[in-house]
């Protein structure tokens, strides 16, 4: 009998060093957060005459009001929202489409067709930047939104994903369908596409998060303050932080940017989880 | 509403591998018509064919005479049930019952009124809010089929739909289904490769092998008078017993003679009967076990399965040959025993080369 009790001793050993790694991991990544949120809280001459009074009041909720009041932040955020809203709409639109087509169609070439696709998945954005530039300039697609949402829109993640989502369907289901005298788009409408909602959120929350960080493209087409993303935007203010607007005032535009972020965290955690975890294949 | 279906010399290829060939057959309206093979037979390929599932390379497919072998599925007028249900998960039992009536726009007040009788039919009106996840397998089953229902179609489809089911379930359901066919009175096509289901449900059961039909006959014909070798080994269980044969075609009914020297005489006319080398058959039940001496030949037991009613006997004969025999259900046979082994010759089949069986004249 001693060995179970062994064994049940053992375990519990084992979960209690499991959360207290969870709880030293969970301080390490809270911290910053918590730091940002506290420098945002203090007059910035405070902070310059001593960084360390982060820990002490008094604290002031200027520096929100200042953000709030008197910079371009508010055109930055909706911008991101804009575009990182766009991109996620319609790379869920095409990729279902495109995955849908792959799985379930049989055409000439689609399988030709599904390697260029995952060729995509290999080829740098950086490799295209020159071309795509260029043709941006020709099409006057610079500093507006469908310039910043148009070249995520060919989301090779997303068709892959979508694809193998829609192969693990079961085909009797469109079968089933079929008999239940159901047209291709309504099978595709009413059957699957609610399927692979688990496979939309990951890819939505993904694309959605990417295309809020993004730095990158909007660098190089939003050239006007006015069509700056938050990312562009936060940076054009890091060059003079210390002279004018302080570090209290851009921890304050920070957690004012990474607060929609947090928001969408709060509403899709369970399928961020799942995607993390690479359990998306249900 | 019940149909006619005709199958008239149909074939199909996947690729280079040809799956059906030639394949005509007759359903009668109202039939219950079970289709049984071993996997890979082309018994599946068939009824997905009449679903509209598989084109058909040549050979046409009629319904009450009207041929349906180039509409739709959903225009065929006829509904499946799959061997995994393929409920769709994300709607809940009233909905999948509806979706495929949704689809050719009938109104919601018929909808409700046939999903409801359905749910009736099927004593299952407490599940229609459910949704598939929250059913057990049983429960399932009975969407499936009340899905088929409420489509009031020309006839029923069933592609193995029992064989997800543990064995219990297996036999209820076989009987519920059996008294769904007499309560529709609907034509209904059921695959397996499952002999008891088969012989349980069909009014007709087609027999097929090897991308063809080997029989088509009533579950007693079948078994009592296989067409073929094959038929007679696939269909029974234990399966028939066979044994190599040279014949005796002096007499009006042939005798039968193994190896070992020992003899059959069957009322399997003579004259009708080709040269050349043969098998005898015969089933368990018309192999008695008798005392050492008394039967056509003796034999040592080797294995004894006590079925409760009866018990099968496995004797081994003098060459080697094993014979499975039938005793009382509380036969004082023991493994050992040397028994004697009573053959029926009225039951006795023969087989000829091709597989070509031979019977008794029918009494």
């Amino acid at each position: 009998m001693s060995a179970p009790a062994v064994s049940i001793k053992g375990r519990a050993f084992g979960d209690h060093l499991l959360l207290a790694l969870v709880i030293l991991l969970s301080i390490v990544m809270i911290a910053p957060v918590l730091w940002v949120i506290g420098l945002s809280l203090k007059d910035n001459a405070e902070l310059m005459a001593d960084p360390n009074s982060v820990f002490h009041a008094p604290y002031t909720l200027k520096n929100y009001i200042n953000t709030l009041g008197t910079s371009s932040v508010f055109i930055w955020v909706r911008n991101s929202i804009i575009v990182a809203g766009g991109l996620t709409l319609g790379t869920l639109i095409l990729s279902s489409l495109a995955g849908y087509g792959f799985a379930r169609l049989n055409f000439p070439g689609r399988n030709i067709l599904f390697i260029i696709v995952l060729f995509g998945l290999a080829v740098p954005e950086q490799a295209v930047l020159v071309a795509r530039h260029q043709i941006f300039s020709v099409l006057k697609f610079h500093n507006t939104h469908h310039g910043l949402i148009l070249p995520g829109l060919s989301a090779s993640f997303g068709v892959f994903l979508m694809t193998q989502y829609f192969k693990a369907i079961p085909k009797e289901l469109d079968e089933a369908a079929m008999l239940d005298n159901a047209g291709r788009f309504r099978i595709f409408w009413k059957v699957l596409l609610p399927l692979t909602l688990p496979a939309q959120a990951t890819l939505g929350i993904f694309t959605f998060l990417g295309a809020w960080n993004d730095y990158f493209w909007p660098l190089i087409s939003a050239t006007k303050k006015d069509m700056f993303t938050l990312t562009v935007g936060m940076a054009s203010t890091q060059t003079n932080f210390a002279q004018s607007e302080g570090i209290g005032f851009l921890m304050a535009q920070a957690v004012f940017a990474g607060a929609p972020i947090l928001i969408v965290y709060l509403f899709f955690q369970k399928y961020i989880v799942t995607a993390v975890s690479g359990a998306a294949v249900r | 509403m019940t149909a006619d279906i005709e199958i008239r010399n149909v074939n199909k290829h996947f690729g280079a591998m040809a799956v059906l060939e030639d394949l005509s057959l007759s359903i009668k309206a109202r039939e219950f018509i079970v289709f049984l093979g071993p996997s890979g037979c082309g018994k599946s390929t068939l009824l997905r064919m009449i679903a509209g599932l598989e084109t058909v390379d040549s050979g046409e497919i009629a319904i009450n005479n009207e041929r349906i072998d180039h509409l739709p599925p959903g225009k065929r007028g006829i509904a499946m049930v799959f061997q995994s249900y393929a409920l769709y998960p994300h709607m809940t039992v009233r909905d999948n019952m509806a979706f495929g009536l949704e689809n050719i726009g009938m109104s919601r007040e018929v909808i409700d009124a046939r999903i409801n009788e359905a749910a009736r039919i099927l004593e299952m009106p407490h599940l229609l809010e459910r949704k598939p996840g929250q059913l057990s397998g049983g429960q399932r089953q009975r969407v499936a089929i009340g899905r088929a229902i409420v489509k009031e179609p020309k006839a029923f489809l069933f592609d193995e739909p029992l064989s997800n089911l543990d064995a219990a379930l297996r036999t209820r359901t076989r009987l519920e289904l059996a008294q769904l066919h007499q309560r529709l009175h609907s034509t209904m096509i059921f695959v397996t490769h499952d002999q008891v289901e088969a012989m349980t449900l069909a009014d007709r059961i087609v027999v097929m092998n090897n991308r063809k039909i080997e029989q088509i006959g009533t579950p007693m014909e079948i078994y009592e008078r296989p067409a073929t070798k094959f038929v007679a080994g696939f269909v029974g269980a234990p399966a028939m017993n066979f044994v190599e044969a040279t014949l005796d075609r002096s007499a009006e009914n042939a005798a039968a003679r193994f190896a070992d020297g020992t003899s059959v005489q069957t009322e399997i006319v003579s004259n009708q009967l080709s040269d050349g080398k043969h098998t005898f058959g015969i089933r368990s039940e018309d192999v008695p076990i008798v005392a050492a001496g008394q039967g056509n030949a003796d034999g040592v037991v080797e294995v004894l399965e006590r079925l409760g009613e009866r018990t099968l006997v496995y004797a081994r004969l003098g060459d080697g040959q094993q014979i499975v025999g039938s005793d009382a259900g509380n036969s004082r046979v023991a493994v050992g025993h040397k028994v004697g082994l009573a053959f029926d010759g009225q039951k006795s089949h023969l087989f000829d080369e091709t597989g070509r069986a031979w019977h008794a004249r029918e009494a």
